[in-house]
């Protein structure tokens, strides 16, 4: 895998002189993806699974072959996909709508990102749920010991697959055998984690895998749900509408089995067969050497920052982690760094909480850390511009 | 503190480009919470350190570390300038409304005279006034001036250049304009009416300008004490009497409709020169027309 040449595929890099490093809020696109895309607008432009004419059939087609592709990418079946907007929205899904009358119990960890933090405290704020955190050392590690905490009133394990705060990965295996020995389900947000390595939801053995287009090279406003045919039995209703049912009197209502009775209305096809060509172009340079580049980039961008006096890198430094680093440089404020970054160097970096402010607490940053993350797309010259850039700051 | 300073600074510049309003309208948000004592999170304030500090470590990193390093003590210094330069810039348009000069009496470089314009002075319409030279002439100098003007004062001896020399050629009138910024200004303009009467207004007109501080300071007993030494004899009943308000009203009212907004000011066949130095360019001008 040559970064410097795939970087030919993105139309922002050959627009943009910027270095990219904050592809943990977004990835870029490549013109493959920005071309599927806008093809389903100017080839079919029509609805799917309602009319039938020729343009709505061939609309469906390509829908549902989108579905497939994209499910084989995460190693799942085209029937345990769901269409969301987004993983925030595919996270509220499941843990708004399971059932939780036998147990009520929800266990996360403080790690956890916005988006599946809150939809945990509302329920609880509600009364329906009771949450519990599993407890996390301040270098971003989650012990066996805290495991414990799963026991058999839990209805569900909601974790991380990657944070997007240091990048590290949560121990799944350790978490999903303990969950499922205490007849619990297992909720885990991918949305680092799918972008980024190889993640098949049969050998995670987790009953949900929420994930996000935009951070995989995909379209924005596209994410999906995978979920074990039993697990979605279990969720009630959430967004209802048209194409969610089987049949409707004013009496009762036959819903759909998954995953039509969670698409309700009118769906995002464009971004689903845009999200189907980011699987193709993945697939095409390869996970694992995604993977294996990212390995690469993470160790550099950690050297990188370890020597510079007085700069902090938050998470273990020495556990795996995907091309991600949160950091701090002493006497400058995170948000200053990223600000310099972009002024000096044309750096693009995120700064502030990473919407994971107890994380954030838990590891050291409550008032905010400067993050470079990178991708496929970056290259050891970037990261050398990064360096040097980081070192001029750091002197302020 | 910068959002302050960032605040009037965009807004200036909104009015000029649109593309400076988001940031007007930052800006605005954070002097409401920094008035209302919450923070700001609009991270103006941050952008600005930001860019500050880069764009001078581009040419000096030392300088941009000691920008870092004292850059609360530098939002501090630049926000009492900015707040020290509003109150002076206030004191000037206030002088300037009143007396039509940002620094009051003492007049000076203004830099809101750019609001004015000559260009929309129109000539008056009537010779009335006081007169010299050659009535027949085809080159009309009028002049609007006040007598406890130092400005016309200062014009004077252009003035009279301009009636000995060209005297022949010109017809020169003096409407007189009392600005109310110039102490004594009024009643100096119906005391030279009352001298006139007396027919000795030029050598009344000649000892105002002498003595123009002294009128300044002390008004009307210097006014009958000219008056004395130039033993005019109906002065006292004209002046006590206000025989010229209705002429020095005409006057006025005509200074009004020509749009004049400081002494002196002349016009030469129509064309409008303001200010100090606006007797050298109305005698270029009347050199011109001659054709010397």
């Amino acid at each position: 895998m040559d970064s410097n040449k795939l970087r030919a595929d993105f139309p922002v890099l050959q627009s943009s002189k910027s270095i990219y490093f904050d592809s943990a809020c977004t990835a870029l696109k490549p013109r493959a993806v920005v071309d599927a895309e806008s093809g389903y607008y100017s080839e079919l432009s029509a609805c799917a699974g309602r009319s039938h004419h020729s343009l709505a059939r061939r609309t469906e087609e390509k829908f549902e072959a989108s579905r497939a592709r994209i499910a084989s990418f995460v190693g799942a079946k085209p029937e345990e996909l769901v269409f969301t907007k987004n993983t925030t929205e595919a996270l509220n899904l499941v843990i708004r709508s399971l059932d939780y009358s036998q147990r009520r119990k929800v266990v996360s960890t403080p790690l956890e990102h916005h988006s599946l933090l809150l939809p945990i405290m509302e329920q609880q704020r509600r009364g329906i749920v009771k949450m519990e955190m599993m407890g996390v050392n301040q270098a971003g590690e989650i012990p066996e010991s805290s495991l414990s905490v799963i026991d058999s009133s839990t209805a569900l394990v909601a974790v991380h697959h990657t944070t997007n705060t240091t990048g590290m990965r949560a121990p799944l295996e350790k978490i999903v055998k303990a969950a499922h020995d205490a007849g619990a389900l297992v909720l885990i947000d991918a949305a680092q984690g799918v972008p980024h390595s190889r993640v098949d939801f049969r050998k995670l053995g987790a009953d949900f895998l929420a994930f996000s287009g935009h951070k995989m090279c995909g379209p924005t406003g596209i994410g999906c749900l995978v979920g074990k045919k039993e697990a979605f039995e279990k969720l009630d209703t959430f967004i209802v509408g048209g194409e969610t049912v089987e049949t409707v009197s004013l009496q009762a209502v036959k819903w759909k089995s998954a995953p039509k009775r969670f698409e309700a209305g009118i769906q995002n096809y464009a971004g689903a067969i845009g999200l189907a060509a980011a699987c193709d172009y993945l697939s095409k340079i390869g996970m694992e050497n995604i993977e294996r580049h990212e390995k690469e980039m993470a160790g550099k961008l950690i050297s990188a920052i370890q020597s510079i006096p007085g700069a902090t890198i938050y998470g273990s430094v020495s556990a795996p982690r995907c091309a991600l680093a949160s950091f701090n440089l002493k006497g400058v404020s995170a948000h200053q760094v990223a600000l310099m970054a972009d002024s000096l160097s044309k750096i693009a970096m995120r700064s502030g909480v990473f919407c994971a402010e107890p994380g954030a607490n838990v590891l050291g940053f409550g008032k905010g850390a400067a993050r470079a993350s990178l991708y496929l797309y970056n290259t050891e010259e970037e990261v050398r511009i990064f360096a040097e850039t980081m070192q001029k700051i750091a002197k302020l | 503190m910068l959002c302050f300073v960032a605040l009037a600074v965009f807004l200036v510049l909104s009015i000029f480009s649109a593309k400076y309003r988001p940031l007007a309208r930052r800006a605005l948000d954070c002097v409401v919470k920094k008035a209302t004592l919450r923070p700001c999170d609009a991270g103006l304030d941050e952008e600005i350190k930001a860019a500050s500090i880069s764009g001078i470590m581009k040419i000096s990193p030392g300088g941009a570390s000691f920008l870092n390093r004292h850059f609360e003590a530098f939002s501090l210094l630049f926000t009492l300038l900015f707040f020290v330069s509003l109150f002076f810039a206030a004191q000037g348009l206030y002088n300037f409304i009143i007396y039509g000069n940002c620094n009051g009496f003492e007049g000076g470089f203004c830099i809101y005279s750019g609001l004015q314009n000559e260009a929309f002075l129109k000539a008056p319409t009537s010779l009335q006034g006081v007169s010299a030279g050659n009535p027949n002439a085809n080159i009309t100098v009028i002049e609007f001036g006040c007598y406890t003007c130092p400005y016309t004062k200062a014009a004077e001896t252009g003035v009279q250049g301009i009636i000995s020399n060209y005297g022949n050629k010109v017809h020169y009138v003096y409407k007189a304009f009392p600005l109310p910024s110039h102490p004594y200004s009024r009643e100096a303009a119906l005391a030279a009416f009352c001298a006139a009467d007396d027919g000795k207004y030029w050598e009344y007109r000649a000892a105002l300008f002498d003595r123009q501080e002294d009128v300044r300071q002390n008004g009307t007993a210097v006014l009958y004490d000219i008056s004395r030494s130039l033993n005019l004899t109906s002065f006292d009943s004209c002046y006590a009497a206000g025989k010229h308000n209705d002429l020095l009203q005409k006057s006025t009212d005509e200074c009004t409709a020509s749009g004049i907004y400081g002494t002196p000011t002349f016009f030469v066949n129509g064309k409008a020169f303001v200010g100090p130095g606006a007797v050298i360019d109305a005698e270029k001008e009347v050199k011109k027309l001659i054709g010397e």
